[in-house]
């Protein structure tokens, strides 16, 4: 007891709390600085092809379904869970569509099944979670299984081409020059920041993941609240998966291999944690653009694209250890 | 009848006790079916499609008790592959190119060991970072391509036979059985449970927790290595995308197997061969039926919530058996 | 009879943070020893750097008159020093004798456990201790009181010479608390000196033969117990005079607030039925494990009910989860601070605010940061929850304030009725009386608060009204002059 009292008496002396420190000692921030450096560095390695408004636009393309699936991993995240499934969601969610669009069903209707599908993945997850308190990593890893299997035996393994040029035309629209997919997921990645910091039915979900048990017993629909957080990582696939679908003019149950690895890894490197209860819309987004430049500089500078793997895994792994340095030591003092 | 059935239950626990009973089942129904499911080619066929993730799941249900999880064995078996291709087609000797290729396997279980004891990174994310980066050093030593051209003696590893048992079913019965009664005997091996368990108070007993990390990390690299190893031998090939999602293939195994994956320090080996001996039955089931594997998928992560289900159950009981 | 074990000059730092200050103390061969301190005193420290878990900054450790350095567990468990956790770690899936002699297990030369060596060797000193427990049964089947008897028998299979517990009786019930004391004084016949840590001064001056008062990291003084007081001590630890530790109890009671009729789940408990009325402090006495918690929990919605019915108002109300008996005004403060209480990753304001978030929300469940800080901090105000900071994290405030956090959220949300479990568990003398003040100052506004407690000087001083539970029923309500320890004893034992 005393121990624990008198390591916290520093650490009160020690944290200066000013808004102003906050922000600025935040994992954003840090992340943030990495980002610019990364700029900084390819603007004066590659000025012409790093710095066109073209490299940006085929950045922002590539990023999009990272982008909306590591937001969605980290508010399962901050529920204390993890979301495995959420690659194969997307591939059956694109499916779903898909199929749906070629026996004739409006394009709207298509895209809200579409949706509909991962919603009910999601669902499905959040429920045995929730209700049976069963480990979200089983869960989800079945969910996964399940949803690429049931992708596979509807398309028995083949693309699903031949979908309507409409369809197909609306993940190539552009308002005010600005591609539309990208503003429909900076759009969705605005709300849902804005919503889990000031919004009461999603701001909730830090309580939930700090401490389910007190979070119950302070009042709060514990259920409710982690079945929310599964149905919205889901949602956020299924989104994904229209975009990917309409780009790539077909639905294909091999979309999204492995996304759920890359999405946890920018979410966590954005600074959500495994322990629950921390992270942020902001930092996954961080997280995604860091690896996103890094990839962008590796194909810029001429690397050898067998290696791409190999290097970004690396950094990563140095992005990761430098990340668990730093909180070692802040710890320490 | 009865009561071989309740020793059969005293030893193995309920878990292990259903699980052998579905497997039991399984198996009856598969010979309604087929009569020559309970063949002994078949069985061979059976078990040589999920030996890579058999041997796998050895080392991991280590790392799991240990209250670890390895996501990058997936990446270090093609890794292996390839590394020992490229030795043996260099010219390099047979044994020698095996041994380099298990130091190499082993070094990334010491990276994976050092970056969750050292630098206190979460099992989970240190080795998914492995496992990118590993893959892509497959990919980046391959150039991408197969490789093969490999000497006979080579094949014997992942092709021969001994006694007329294939020689990996060998290796995993040896592993298995060896690590396994070393796990529930030795007293180096109990430590597992306890630093699984609680690692701090497992330090406070004396338990060099570092040095068990390092060795259950090491192990499953190193298995990892010997299942890349037999795979170009057995495929005569070596590729960078083999076993892509194996790891949660032999994670699923484990856990079916009782293995707890929420908290360490609970799970044994004999659990863990009967959840492989159940995938590799169902993963037969689907290819002897005639029904479209495609459903295969499906059915394996149902088998995974029914078998968490279980264990569940099972540890409601223990903790109602606690109580009363 | 010479020192055992002598410490001269301790200090110890944490950064900045002086928290032991030269500190010179003794152990004799074959005593019993409390060392006894406010939260923060540096009572576990010391300890810890006495079982190696902690270095010393300066200053000497003299094992028999030589010097040694006790650098980690290992190193304590060599000299023959062992500590009884106050959180304990038994592996719960393996069994008692596995646990007893982890990493000791008798082995053939590969390495390999002899297990019937093992059980026999448990089970050796189970008898040796005189204590009931199969060496073969899973830890995790055993209770708290029995799973520290396990941590004791290992200390003993270390042939440790001293003994420390940090806490030893914090969770368990007075029968228990008798034979782990026995199990102590006959420890003590042996010649083995055991140091123990306690909030409870009852119990240190019943078993105790020499008390040590720590405050603010430096040592007071040492006593032995039969020249002493517990005033005296308690003036030790504080460093002034507490005239009145408890406030003055209320002379007019109110109308009833709360009727609970024949509340009961299967055979755990049955028939429990009270009122709890505006104004008083209702207390509920008795030994652990007579299901005080558990029922008051079901009365809450966290616990699973068989059968009973609740009134708020003489109106009848269903409370099927902690959300619906707070929306009817009944709210419970847990006695679990740690793990059910408080969102240690959070900041205070946040964990206050979170029983009615609705109290700060604008329009279309948007927050509305001005009326949270508001809020929060009136509250830290009036509880005196240091340091004033609504953005620190609750995992850095004192176990003292962390209480006073739990209280200021469940005040927060405005209760009728408030149910405080354990109010005062781990927590300083000083901050202590402040709770108590705050508990019976909330009354005076004229809502109802049940206080379950465990120390019935607390149950005595603080409550107008007592409850006595035994075995999952109400064998005895005491009221004015009745309110007396032997009174509770004789209705919560027999």
């Amino acid at each position: 007891m005393a121990s624990r009292d008198n390591k916290s008496a520093v650490s009160q002396s020690s944290i200066s709390d000013s808004p102003l420190m906050r922000i600025l000692r935040s994992r954003e921030t840090s992340l943030g600085i990495v980002i610019v450096a990364v700029i900084v560095v390819l603007s004066i390695l590659r000025p012409a092809a790093f710095l066109s408004l073209a490299n940006f636009e085929a950045i922002g393309n590539g990023m999009l379904y990272d982008l909306l699936m590591a937001a969605g991993l980290t508010i399962v995240l901050i529920l204390w869970g993890i979301d495995l499934s959420v690659g194969s969601v997307l591939a059956l969610s694109s499916v779903t569509t898909a199929l749906m669009l070629r026996a004739g069903v409006p394009i709207p209707i298509a895209i809200v099944m579409g949706i509909l599908t991962a919603l009910a993945c999601g669902a499905v997850n959040g429920y045995l979670i929730a209700r049976f308190r069963i480990a979200p990593f089983i869960v989800t890893l079945s969910m996964m299984a399940i949803a690429r299997g049931l992708a596979t035996v509807f398309t028995s393994g083949y693309y699903l081409s031949g979908l309507p040029d409409s369809f197909n035309a609306l993940g190539r629209l552009r308002f005010a020059a600005i591609p539309v997919p990208i503003i429909v997921v900076a759009v969705v990645l605005i709300v849902l920041d804005v919503l889990l910091r000031k919004w009461k039915p999603l701001h909730q979900m830090y309580f939930v993941g700090a401490n389910p048990d007190a979070a119950h017993l302070s009042g709060l629909k514990t259920q409710r609240v982690i079945m929310s957080g599964y149905m919205i990582s889901s949602a956020l696939a299924g989104v994904a998966a229209v975009l990917m679908t309409s780009r790539l003019s077909m639905g294909f149950a091999g979309f999204g291999l492995q996304a759920e690895l890359r999405a946890i890894a920018a979410a966590v490197l954005g600074g959500a944690s495994f322990a629950g209860g921390s992270g942020s819309i902001l930092g996954a987004v961080l997280g995604v653009t860091l690896l996103a430049f890094i990839n962008n500089g590796f194909v810029l500078l001429d690397g050898s694209p067998n290696w791409q793997q190999a290097v970004s895994g690396l950094i990563l792994l140095v992005a990761v250890g430098v990340d668990a340095f730093r909180r070692r030591k802040e710890r320490r003092s | 009848m009865k009561k071989l059935f309740y020793s059969i239950y005293n030893r193995l626990g309920f878990h292990s006790t259903a699980l052998l009973g579905v497997l039991i089942g399984l198996s009856i129904i598969m010979r309604f079916r087929s009569p020559y499911f309970l063949t002994w080619f078949n069985f061979e066929i059976l078990f040589m499609g999920f030996i890579l993730e058999a041997i796998m799941a050895i080392g991991m249900t280590l790392v799991i008790i240990s209250g670890g999880i390895d996501l990058s064995v997936s990446s270090v078996l093609p890794f292996s592959a390839i590394l020992t291709g490229l030795l043996i087609t260099a010219g390099v000797p047979v044994a020698l190119a095996v041994g380099i290729t298990l130091l190499a396997a082993l070094s990334v279980g010491m990276i994976n060991a050092t970056l969750k004891i050292v630098l206190d990174v979460h099992p989970f994310i240190a080795t998914l970072a492995m496992m990118l980066t590993v893959r892509g050093l497959a990919v980046a030593m391959s150039g991408g391509q197969s490789i093969s051209g490999f000497p006979a003696e080579f094949a014997f590893l992942g092709q021969g036979y001994i006694f007329g048992i294939p020689v990996p079913i060998l290796i995993f019965i040896i592993l298995a059985v060896g690590l396994g009664t070393l796990l529930r005997h030795h007293k180096f091996f109990q430590q597992i449970y306890f630093i699984g368990y609680d690692s701090k108070a497992a330090r406070v007993s004396g338990i060099n927790v570092t040095l068990m990390n390092y060795f259950v990390f090491g192990l499953s690299s190193l298995l990892a290595g010997l299942a890349g190893i037999i795979a170009a031998s057995q495929y005569g090939t070596a590729h960078n995308s083999f076993a892509i999602g194996a790891e949660l293939k032999v994670i699923a195994a484990v856990v079916i197997g009782g293995t707890n994956i929420v908290r360490g320090g609970e799970g044994n080996m004999f659990g863990t061969v009967l959840g492989v001996l159940f995938m590799a039955i169902v993963f037969n089931a689907f290819a002897m039926s005639g029904i479209d594997t495609y459903w295969q998928e499906i059915v394996n992560g149902i088998m995974l919530l029914v078998a968490i289900f279980m264990v569940e159950a099972a540890r409601k009981r223990q903790n109602r058996l606690a109580l009363g | 009879m010479g020192a055992l074990l002598e410490l001269s000059n301790i200090d110890k730092s944490f950064h900045e943070n002086r928290v032991l200050k030269s500190v010179n103390i003794s152990f004799m061969a074959g005593e019993v020893h409390a060392i006894v301190g406010e939260n923060g005193a540096g009572k576990s420290t010391l300890m810890k750097i006495i079982g190696g878990i902690y270095r010393r900054d300066t200053g000497e450790l003299k094992l028999e008159g030589t010097p040694v350095n006790v650098d980690s567990p290992i190193d304590a468990m060599n000299h023959g020093i062992s500590l009884v956790h106050q959180e304990l770690s038994l592996a719960d899936n393996r069994t008692v004798a596995q646990n007893i002699f982890c990493n000791r297990e008798p082995t053939n030369r590969l390495g390999f456990i002899k297990w019937s060596e093992l059980y026999r060797m448990a089970q050796d000193l189970f008898d040796d201790m005189a204590v009931d427990i199969h060496p073969k049964s899973l830890a995790g089947s055993l209770n708290v009181a029995r799973q520290q008897l396990v941590e004791i028998a290992k200390a003993l299979s270390l042939n440790a010479r001293i003994i420390i517990m940090d806490e030893p009786t914090s969770s368990l019930s007075e029968q228990e608390v008798d034979s782990l004391y026995g199990i102590v004084e006959r420890l003590r016949d042996r010649g083995v000196t055991v140091v123990f840590i306690s909030h409870k001064l009852t119990e240190v001056f019943r078993v105790a033969d020499r008390i040590t008062v720590l405050r603010d990291g430096e040592l007071i003084g040492t006593l032995p117990t039969a020249d002493t007081s517990s005033s005296e001590i308690i003036r030790m630890m504080v460093g002034r005079n507490i005239e009145d530790l408890y406030p003055p109890k209320t002379k007019e009671v109110g109308d009833a607030l709360m009727d609970v009729k024949d509340l009961g789940f299967r055979n755990q408990f049955s028939d429990i039925s009270f009122t709890v009325k505006r104004g008083e402090i209702l207390g509920l006495a008795g030994l652990v494990g007579a299901q005080r918690s558990e029922s008051m929990l079901a009365l809450f919605g966290a616990a699973p009910k068989t059968s009973g019915t609740v009134e708020v108002h003489g109106k009848p109300i269903t409370i099927k989860s902690p959300r619906d008996a707070i929306a009817a005004g009944i709210c419970y403060l847990t006695e679990d601070r740690r793990s059910k209480g408080l969102f240690q990753t959070m900041t205070v304001s946040w964990n206050i605010v979170v029983t009615s978030l609705k109290k700060i929300l604008a329009t279309g469940s948007f927050y509305q940061g001005r009326k949270r800080q508001d809020a929060v901090s009136r509250l830290m105000e009036s509880l005196d929850i240091n340091p004033r900071r609504p953005e620190n994290w609750v995992q850095n405030l004192s176990g003292g304030n962390q209480q006073k956090v739990l209280l200021g959220k469940w005040l927060f949300a405005e209760p009728e009725i408030l149910i405080v479990d354990e109010p005062t568990r781990g927590v300083d003398v000083g901050a202590k009386s402040q709770i108590h003040l705050a508990l019976r100052e909330l009354v005076t506004t004229g809502i109802g608060v049940v206080v379950i407690s465990s120390e019935q000087p607390e149950i005595v001083g603080l409550c107008d009204r007592v409850l006595v539970f035994k075995e999952g029923r109400i064998t005895a309500e005491l009221s004015g002059d009745e309110v007396t320890q032997e009174e509770i004893v004789k209705y919560a034992t027999v």
